[in-house]
């Protein structure tokens, strides 16, 4: 299926890409060095059984890594990244999982969960940063990645092969601007993509050049093809409401959360779901949970087994699960500056920035997302 | 979709449960609470005594610089061309000292971008400014009609091209007029910008208002935490633009061991010799809006010295852009003065450090302030 992505030429940019390569030497090195510091010892620890969950994080010294975590929230193992990572992704299939870096972010880590093969460390081609997010293939082949065509302003989809080193094999647009989290459907061959509709240029750091006339939108894109399957856009009165996060209900249903750039006594909708084939419905919040989120859900996670979706927000310092079936809202939990949020035994695991992950707590920032490596689903 | 006193009253107790709990874990990362009472005070300081006063600045630099090229339009002289030029250089240095201020009227309508379009991916905007004056489009000469085009050919970019760039021999005589005019205009259109600004933040129930008083229904800030931190955001995000869009366009550094030949002409306002003295005006406005501020004061009992370690950072990177003076390709060219920018760069990251993990740790926006930012 490679064929049907060809890469199309980027025009150089000198002033812009001089800034992304120098990044790039830098994590060529950092990354070289990353790898030197992983003993074998040191990749099978990151497979012990008890590990259930991954998730970036940042040291007490300011440096960056990925841990591996108990149902408990314990520590299990941890790996030095060379910059902030954001987005992880795993593979069941292949037993790889995936540190992206923080957009405007130059490398994805690639970790062999199962310790048999060699970390990976994956730069951005010129012309393209990562925004910090993506998925494995249902075969768990292919990765897909999330990035920005900063130069055309477009979000694209970057298509890299498991089988082969992960070479970047094509890419395809995410038909949309500012790309940011996605997920593969219940389909196992379609791509549901959260384009948050802010533009940003890495000349420009993380400057939102564009919330006067931001273009949220929600699309499918089949991974065969790179063809769009449908778009769905904002109505105006929400044209400043970048949907960001996605995951998929245990009926295939995905599930949207948001973050909203517009006045901040507002009070506008922050989740909502979509099948194919159907507008989007938002949930209805109650106002008190609307303001408790601070306009701003982080990330967001459905326990399938459980019918539960999770929101969490740094910025309200909450945690908040939803009936999964009703929107109605079962639990409201004051967790400071809560981060990631992700499907546990009953409920969710909930992670934040001052070391909290579920009751335990590390002398680590949890980032923003966590991933589950094992375990029930 | 006005929020309730209710639920406000929710939300504050929802935060009042969630803090305490978190600070009595005595971690390094462990967030302090924010001194509530401290920081309405300290955004009022900072509209008061740095953000009005600069965009005061501003519009007088650029009714200065607007009078100066149509005296020159009108009588053009060798004398007038340098009048128009040193308005020129008094308006990037007054720009310089409140760029820093990237958010709310700046970003609206363009206003940013249509003073200063900057950098210029592919030269783009260059060759729009010569088309412009290849052709002598006369809508490009009315401040109105220029303002409608494109950002690139009516902000400080495009006007340094006219006083300096290929062609500008032409101003002092006839032949200049077509240009001098299309100066003239762009003048007239950052002072039109100018004007805006300063009036959008002298509104007294405008932005000010929502800067001096965060709370439940405040449209940017619901919370002093909130507030605090879109104040720190400008001058981390401040030092950073210096490092990444300044500096490292024109010189990179050392890169796999070897020390950048640096390039000259990507360098902001390199016609004018403008670079670093706009370099230094950003430090000497980041440091001023931290201490007319009174951003100190946000800090517990005992932590001060962070607050010295920043001003001290501030003073020797004002002293280092201050000491590379002439034309930035002569500079490139010494080797002591690339020593110089190595220095700047070095010490821009650690001052990033300090301002995002010390002081913001320190003030109670946990461990690196902007580490929620937009994700």
């Amino acid at each position: 299926m490679g064929g049907a992505f060809l890469p199309t030429p980027i025009m150089g940019n000198r002033m812009s890409t001089r800034t992304l390569i120098d990044r790039r030497s830098f994590v060529r090195m950092a990354g070289a060095a990353w790898v030197a510091t992983l003993q074998p010892r040191g990749a099978s620890a990151l497979a012990r059984t008890d590990a259930v969950f991954a998730s970036a994080f940042m040291a007490p010294d300011g440096s960056y890594g990925v841990a591996t975590v108990t149902e408990e929230g314990e520590i299990v193992a941890r790996t030095q990244l060379p910059a902030r990572a954001h987005g992880m992704a795993f593979s069941p299939q292949s037993r790889r999982t995936v540190a992206f870096a923080r957009r405007p972010g130059t490398y994805a880590m690639i970790l062999s969960t199962d310790g048999a093969a060699e970390p990976v460390v994956i730069t951005a081609v010129e012309g393209r940063h990562f925004f910090g997010h993506g998925c494995f293939s249902a075969d768990g082949r292919l990765l897909y990645a999330t990035e920005n065509d900063f130069a055309g302003n477009r979000g694209m989809i970057g298509v890299y092969d498991g089988s082969r080193g992960f070479a970047r094999i094509g890419e395809f647009p995410t038909y949309g601007i500012g790309p940011h989290d996605m997920t593969l459907a219940a389909d196992g061959r379609t791509l549901a993509i959260a384009n948050g509709g802010i533009e940003t240029h890495p000349d420009f750091g993380r400057t939102k050049l564009n919330l006067d006339h931001m273009e949220p939108s929600l699309t499918l894109v089949d991974t065969a093809t790179g063809t769009l399957i449908e778009k769905h856009t904002l109505p105006s009165e929400l044209r400043r409401l970048s949907t960001r996060h996605v995951d998929i209900g245990a009926d295939g249903r995905i599930w949207f959360a948001c973050q909203y750039e517009g006045a901040r006594n507002d009070l506008p909708p922050l989740v909502g779901h979509f099948a194919r084939g159907e507008a989007l419905s938002f949930v209805a919040l109650p106002e008190r949970t609307t303001a408790a989120l601070a306009n701003y859900v982080g990330a967001i996670a459905v326990n399938r087994r459980e019918g539960l979706v999770g929101l969490t927000s740094p910025k309200g310092n909450v945690a908040v699960t939803l009936d999964a079936a009703t929107g109605e809202v079962l639990k409201e939990e004051a967790v400071a500056e809560a981060a990631g949020v992700a499907a546990a035994e009953h409920g969710f695991a909930v992670s934040a920035y001052d070391g909290r992950f579920k009751e335990r707590r590390s002398a680590v920032a949890w980032d923003q997302h966590i991933i589950r490596i094992a375990g029930a689903e | 979709m006005r929020p309730s006193l209710a639920l406000a009253l929710a939300l504050l107790s929802l935060a009042a449960v969630a803090a305490p709990a978190a600070a009595q874990e005595g971690n390094a990362l462990s967030p302090r609470i924010v001194d509530e009472a401290a920081v309405p005070g300290v955004m009022a300081k900072a509209v008061d005594a740095f953000i009005i006063p600069g965009y005061r600045g501003l519009a007088e630099a650029t009714t200065v610089l607007a009078e100066a090229t149509a005296a020159f339009c009108e009588a053009p002289s060798a004398a007038n061309l340098e009048a128009a030029r040193s308005a020129f250089s008094g308006t990037v240095e007054s720009w310089s000292a409140i760029e820093i201020i990237r958010l709310g009227p700046a970003l609206e309508q363009n206003r940013f971008e249509r003073f200063l379009f900057y950098p210029d991916r592919k030269g783009t905007g260059l060759k729009q400014v010569q088309a412009i004056l290849a052709r002598r489009e006369e809508s490009a000469t009315s401040a109105g009609r220029l303002k409608a085009k494109s950002v690139a050919v009516q902000g400080l970019g495009a006007l340094e091209y006219v006083l300096y760039g290929t062609g500008a021999e032409t101003l002092s005589g006839k032949d200049g007029d077509f240009r001098c005019r299309y100066g003239r205009a762009i003048s007239e259109n950052l002072k039109a910008i100018a004007g805006e600004l300063l009036s959008e933040w002298e509104k007294p129930d405008g932005i000010q208002a929502a800067w001096k008083k965060p709370g439940p229904g405040n449209p940017l800030f619901r919370d002093s935490k909130e507030a605090a931190t879109e104040l720190l955001g400008v001058l981390v995000h401040g030092v950073e633009m210096v490092k990444d869009q300044r500096l490292r366009p024109f010189y990179a550094g050392a890169i796999d061991g070897r020390r950048d030949k640096g390039h000259p002409r990507l360098a902001i306002y390199w016609r004018s010799v403008d670079t670093m003295p706009s370099i230094s005006a950003n430090f000497r406005a980041l440091q001023k809006l931290f201490n007319a501020a009174g951003m100190e004061s946000l800090l517990p009992a005992g932590s001060g010295s962070i607050a010295g370690s920043i001003n001290f950072l501030f003073k020797v990177l004002i002293g280092a852009a201050e000491r590379i003076d002439g034309p930035i390709d002569a500079a490139l060219a010494d080797e002591g003065q690339r020593k110089t920018l190595d220095f700047i760069a070095l010490n821009t990251a650690d001052l990033t450090d300090r301002l995002n993990r010390d002081f913001g740790g320190a003030i109670g926006l946990g461990a690196g302030f902007s580490f929620s930012d937009g994700d």
